[in-house]
């Protein structure tokens, strides 16, 4: 991708990293160098009875080198692009490379490919001020005392730049803006959640955030207890994405699936889960957050994780998808700095043709979960996960929400509970992630305790 | 570096604030991984950068940057003093700090290697050693790990305090993956999750006899390939170190944290089931069971001399003899309890606001001897050893574990091994049924890196003293 020409501040920026990343890579005497680099503002507002109790700002630089000397890998981060920082990197990666051992599976740096430009930027978000902030957590707070409530939540704005500079030839850069707020009001004991996120601080609602999570906590009040047991579900778009990123992390990793510690291991091309269930990645989507290319400077793109149910692909970076035998990544490299490697990081799940309201409406007796809380994996070959419902939990019965009940702890095989789904509403969501999912119901998930609220 | 902070005390008070702190901090990490015996992941990272903290009109304002510079501070005073003003227009009650003594120090963790200078092919052959120790016919993955981190930080407020810090934490461990037929087992040591963890040098790492753990740690993991599952039904369960250090951390530690309990933490990672009316009345657990929050005792990863806010280190008692009696917290929640801070706020860099965390919240010991003598003196139950998952609710108050590995126990002695291990419970119910605690010869401290919390994220180091301990009528075995 060329660098676009340094006629705006964003431009510019973007400009000066790719001229501090040649400048590097160029000086480095390793044999192979690569180099990313990142910098950025984050501006973050905390509050909470119905006031607001943090309110933060950061500007912060990172550095990312990776260097081969004799086939072995070094790898340094630094925080600074300033020449003695960068130097103290270089040399610390330097050092670790010179003490590592060979990697006989090393294919060497990926060439540049063509990259797809994203306009991900929006000024606006980039330069709102603390003031802006403050007035959408008002807001929000607001909407919570018109019922008696209180409101808790964040609004933050993000905007940065990337670039990756390599000696295999990749010079390519980037910038982008993320707003992303939510709120949890809670009136008496019922509370209510909502959440947005987007490029754009304009695109997200307060007011209308404020009284979807009022409403929600006004209708939840004194909950009731109900055993435990299986439970049709109606899951909102923040539950299933929790469900979703963790069966990305367990499942579409391709270093996992190389090394045998994936569920998918020795399964792709196979049925995982019900005809009804599409997976993908796609970064260049404008219904996600986009970026161009990944932390190796490869294109991103769309990558078919499960397709109808059967396991199509995983997400590689360069290294992986040489050792598993592919000429080329998916666009789904890591920062050299993670062991992990790779991850699908913009996931969508494919909608049907029904509506949240719809759902509802023709479930007999069910619950309609809000969101999870603290998920974790039980069982990752089996894609086990437990967690509990949280801010608005209900019992539905004949197409009506009858009353909240009290959180419920879910243990649930995730590709078996996927495989009973039997409605998807055909609006996608997106949520923070970035994933973008519609509502779906399960017939009968595993719930295996119940809490005391 | 002094000229600077001087620069910013006078800055935030020529700019009103009633109240200020700056911290210059530089983290030092270094992460090694190895794999099959070879080393997989071998990283150094550095990080430095100043962070300006400011009550002005009676709300909070924070901005950090990673330029430490005289320009770069003034501008991050300014951005601090906006961000205060911002948020004042949304501010109820002024914010008022719980007095402290302004403090002129230093504090340096005592050790005996500086984990970073051992050369890295001294620290890369332990570990390519241990993990060519842990062989199996179905060991994938075998893998050892190291890590260290060195905080060094001046601190400064408007108040007079001026203290320096140089924390060093170090840690390291083992696991064997044994995967077949679809299935996929681990076994670790000393702990899960890249190992186990203190304040200290590298002698913490040469302590821990990695490769002569290591056949065990492999055959455990292929035993547990052809194990059983544990079934369900209520138990009476022991609890080994590692999972009890967990199940502290979650059940005890965080409720206990103030600011979760006042609502500010709620829209993340939740509130407390120990509200303000339980202090001092509650019975959170059984007359077995004594905590408290030690942030002075020595090899402790919540160790430290002063905390963020420059309170000096101190143990709090929190639960005695079964009775909750106190809380973690900072100098902006401590007058909600009428007391003086905990001194508990800690920032995971210079480009965070310090929270309450934990320091080292610790299971004092009990009477019951050794884990063998408590096993002895067990009739019919299990031995629930190592952390494998962990999930509670909003609250803190249902829970449910996983383990590595499962034992029965039978008329005092070890029995049956079991695979895919789960306990469950309500906390005070729970703590309510623990009827033994290992003594002191049991007693050790755990680290747990990777502590969640806040806003933008933050991630802590801290520790968590226990004895392994004993559990009546626990449900035991849920699986989906």
């Amino acid at each position: 991708m060329t660098p676009k020409p340094a006629r705006n501040p964003v431009a510019a920026r973007e400009a000066r990293l790719l001229d501090i990343g040649q400048a590097f890579v160029q000086a480095c005497e390793a044999d192979e160098t690569d180099l990313l680099l990142a910098d950025g503002r984050t501006l973050l507002t905390r509050f909470a009875g119905n006031r607001i109790h943090q309110n933060v700002g950061t500007e912060e630089a990172v550095a990312v080198i990776r260097v081969l000397v004799d086939g072995r890998l070094g790898v340094a981060t630094a925080d600074s692009f300033e020449g003695e920082a960068l130097e103290t990197a270089r040399a610390s990666a330097l050092a670790i490379a010179r003490a590592s051992e060979p990697d006989p599976d090393w294919p060497g740096l990926p060439a540049p490919r063509p990259v797809t430009s994203v306009d991900a930027y929006d000024a606006a978000t980039g330069a709102a001020p603390a003031e802006a902030r403050a007035q959408f957590a008002a807001t929000v707070i607001g909407a919570a005392r018109e019922k008696g409530g209180e409101a808790a939540g964040i609004v933050e704005v993000s905007e940065g730049a990337l670039a990756v500079v390599s000696s295999a030839g990749v010079a390519v850069a980037t910038s982008h803006t993320q707003a992303e707020a939510n709120a949890l009001v809670t009136c008496g004991n019922g509370s209510g959640w909502a959440e947005a996120v987007g490029m754009r601080l304009a695109d997200l609602d307060a007011e209308r955030l404020g009284r979807r999570a009022t409403l929600k906590a006004d209708i939840s009040r004194d909950p009731e207890p109900l055993e435990p047991g299986r439970y049709d579900v109606i899951l909102e778009p923040p539950a299933v994405g929790e469900w979703l990123q963790y069966l990305a992390y367990v499942a579409f990793s391709g270093k996992d699936v190389d090394e045998g510690r994936s569920p998918l291991a020795g399964r792709l091309g196979q049925a995982v889960t019900g005809q009804q269930v599409s997976i993908w990645d796609d970064a260049l989507d404008y219904r996600t957050l986009p970026a161009p290319f990944d932390y190796e400077g490869q294109p991103t793109g769309r990558l078919d994780l499960i397709r109808d149910g059967v396991a199509e692909g995983v997400a590689t970076n360069h290294y992986r998808a040489r050792k598993m035998g592919n000429d080329a990544s998916t666009g789904h490299g890591l920062p050299a700095s993670s062991s992990a490697e790779c991850l699908p990081m913009h996931l969508f799940m494919q909608g049907g043709d029904s509506s949240a309201k719809h759902l509802l409406a023709e479930t007999e007796r069910g619950l309609l979960i809000t969101r999870f809380h603290y998920t974790n994996i039980l069982d990752p070959m089996k894609t086990v996960l437990t967690g509990m419902t949280r801010n608005g939990t209900f019992l539905v019965e004949d197409g009506q929400i009858v009353h909240a009940v009290r959180n419920l702890r879910y243990t649930e095989n995730v590709l078996e509970a996927l495989a009973r789904i039997d409605g998807l509403s055909e609006q996608m969501t997106l949520v923070p992630g970035p994933c973008v999912v519609p509502t779906v119901r399960i017939r009968e998930v595993a719930f295996t305790g119940t809490t005391e609220f | 570096m002094e000229a600077l902070l001087e620069r910013a005390v006078g800055l935030m008070e020529q700019a009103g604030a009633s109240y200020g702190d700056v911290r210059i901090r530089r983290d030092r990490t270094e992460r090694l991984a190895v794999k099959n015996g070879r080393p997989e992941h071998i990283a150094r990272s550095e990080s430095a950068g100043l962070g300006v903290r400011v009550i002005v009109n009676g709300a909070w304002g924070f901005f950090g940057t990673h330029r430490i510079e005289e320009a770069a501070l003034e501008d991050a005073v300014r951005q601090a003093v906006a961000i205060a003003r911002a948020s004042a227009a949304a501010q109820t009650d002024p914010v008022q700090l719980a007095p402290v003594d302004p403090a002129h120090d230093r504090y340096d963790t005592p050790f005996t290697k500086d984990p970073l200078a051992v050369p890295l092919e001294d620290k890369l052959d332990l570990l390519v050693r241990a993990t060519k120790a842990m062989t199996g016919p179905n060991i994938k993955l075998a893998e050892a790990f190291f890590s260290a981190f060195i905080t060094d930080q001046d601190f400064a407020s408007t108040e007079g305090a001026r203290i320096q810090q140089q924390i060093v934490q170090t840690g390291g461990g083992i696991a064997a993956t044994a995967i077949a037929d679809g299935d996929l087992q681990v076994r670790s040591y000393p702990n899960s999750f890249r190992g186990n963890f203190g304040t200290g040098g590298y002698e913490l790492v040469e302590a821990m006899d990695l490769v002569g753990e290591a056949p065990r740690v492999a055959d455990e993991a292929e035993a547990l390939l052809v194990a059983p599952t544990c079934p369900e039904g209520r138990r009476t369960i022991i609890l080994d170190g590692g999972q009890l250090a967990l199940q502290v951390h979650e059940s005890c530690g965080h409720p206990i944290e103030l600011d979760r309990v006042l609502g500010m933490e709620i829209a993340y990672a939740g509130d407390s089931f120990l509200t303000l009316d339980k202090l001092g009345t509650y019975t959170y657990g059984s007359e077995q069971v004594n905590i408290v929050a030690d942030a002075t005792c020595a090899g402790g990863l919540g160790t430290f001399g002063y905390d963020d806010e420059g309170v000096p280190a101190q143990s709090t008692p929190i639960v005695e003899a079964g009775r909750f009696v106190g809380y973690l917290t900072s100098r902006e929640t401590a007058p909600a309890v009428n007391r003086p801070s905990s001194g508990s706020m800690r920032a995971s860099g210079w480009n965070r606001i310090p929270l309450i965390r934990m320091t080292n919240v610790n299971l004092l010991p009990g009477n019951a001897g050794t884990l063998d003598d408590l096993i002895a003196d067990t009739d019919d139950g299990l031995l629930l050893v190592t952390n494998r998952s962990w999930s509670i609710d909003n609250k803190r108050l249902n829970f449910q574990f996983g383990t590595e590995m499962c034992r029965e126990i039978t008329n005092g002695r070890l029995g049956q091994v079991y695979r895919d291990a789960t306990y469950t419970g309500i906390t005070p119910q729970f703590w309510g049924s623990c009827d033994a605690i290992c003594g002191p010869e049991a007693w050790r401290l755990w680290g747990t890196p990777n502590c969640g919390k806040g806003q933008p994220g933050q991630t802590a180091r801290v520790g968590h003293g226990v004895a392994p301990a004993r559990f009546r009528n626990v449900q035991v075995g849920v699986t989906s």
